[in-house]
């Protein structure tokens, strides 16, 4: 990937780029959170405002999906959302490498989903309860069952980590082709080389490009960026949703 | 058609080979890295299709729910939009194991 994509401005020597902007992601937010939390209103202002309107929208979706026995779970889920729509939002700024761009930091969120949801359901039902969901409605098709179902539990994180990875890292190198292809940087030499032919062609075409670029590529992104983040912290609720809804299953049943 | 079509398969199939033949391959690594930029082009655009159509209908009847029952436009949308996530996890994996033949390059032949 390095053979197309520039490498950041800004990196720490010794440690790889998206840990660096996984620490610069994290400065932003916690520096956030201490910002709206540093002087607490009954009445928010600015950022605790701002803050306290994100953390209602989580937790509309948390009622909406989960129900309101999925509150508890209000911290994983909006700090994984916000980590990763902050992530991916970094990830446009030219000269920036995007944390979500990178499978360590996708895998790192899709596993601790993975390990959460099989907690919070042993927690809420006990293991031999929770297990025995595996083995599916019917005793006789348990062999049959408990493949397909450890193997698409098994899939989730895959799936999880590899659809962030690859949009993020997808629009990157539609970007990065894109001004290779069409030869940005080869349109704004021509420009500036001096001769009036060159800064008409170049001038236009490189005119042509950015508007192209920043009027159709990069909303584009934005939006990939908050649909993606939408989706993770959706199927991560839709996984909690499953890993309690059999708790209550099996109490209405025995009432 | 078909002929044509083969004789577009064949020249995919059979240039790489002549390239790697004659050009200095063997220190980029043989005959396997053409076939895999190949390989990954094909593939990509077998997927991206496959995924368009599939997501079409998805969005058709979607779009088709909605009108008919506005009431639920919001949780229909949301369907859709996880639905959606879904279809094109099938394409993005296409992708990751494209850019895996392009630039890891795993299989040296």
């Amino acid at each position: 990937m390095e053979a197309i994509e520039h490498p950041p401005i800004f990196s720490l020597p010794g440690i790889p780029d998206h840990v660096t902007y996984t620490w610069i992601v994290m400065i932003i937010l916690a520096g956030l959170a201490f910002v709206a939390s540093r002087r607490m209103d009954l009445v928010p202002r600015g950022t605790q405002n701002f803050l306290e309107v994100v953390l209602e929208q989580f937790q509309a979706l948390i009622d909406d999906v989960i129900g309101p026995e999925g509150r508890p779970y209000l911290p994983l889920i909006a700090t994984l959302g916000l980590f990763i729509l902050t992530g991916n939002l970094l990830s446009l700024i030219p000269g920036v490498a995007g944390p979500t761009a990178n499978l360590n930091t996708t895998a790192a969120c899709a596993i601790i989903v993975f390990v959460s949801y099989h907690a919070i359901g042993i927690r809420r039902q006990g293991f031999v309860n929770y297990f025995k969901h595996f083995m599916g409605p019917v005793p006789l098709l348990a062999p049959l069952m408990i493949p397909i179902e450890t193997i698409s539990h098994l899939a989730r994180p895959l799936s999880l980590s590899l659809r962030l990875f690859g949009n993020m890292t997808g629009g990157h190198i539609l970007l990065a082709i894109i001004f290779f292809l069409m030869g940005l940087d080869g349109l704004i030499g021509w420009a500036l080389s001096g001769s009036p032919a060159g800064a008409i062609v170049g001038g236009v075409g490189g005119l042509i490009m950015i508007v192209f670029t920043v009027g159709f590529l990069y909303p584009l992104k934005i939006l990939v960026s908050v649909l993606q983040a939408f989706i993770f912290v959706m199927l991560t609720m839709l996984y909690i949703a499953g890993a309690t809804e059999g708790a209550e299953h099996h109490h209405a049943e025995h009432h | 058609m078909s002929r044509s079509l083969m004789l577009a398969l064949g020249a995919v199939f059979a240039f790489p080979g002549l390239a790697a033949a004659q050009g200095p391959a063997a220190a980029t690594g043989g005959w396997v890295g053409p076939f895999a930029v190949i390989a990954a082009g094909i593939g990509m655009a077998l997927a991206a299709g496959l995924c368009g159509l599939g997501q079409g209908r998805a969005v058709a009847a979607a779009v088709d729910a909605m009108a008919r029952q506005p009431a639920a436009a919001a949780r229909i949308q949301t369907a859709m939009i996880i639905g959606l996530a879904l279809i094109e996890s099938l394409a993005i994996y296409v992708l990751v194991v494209a850019m895996i033949l392009l630039f890891v390059q795993p299989i040296k032949g």
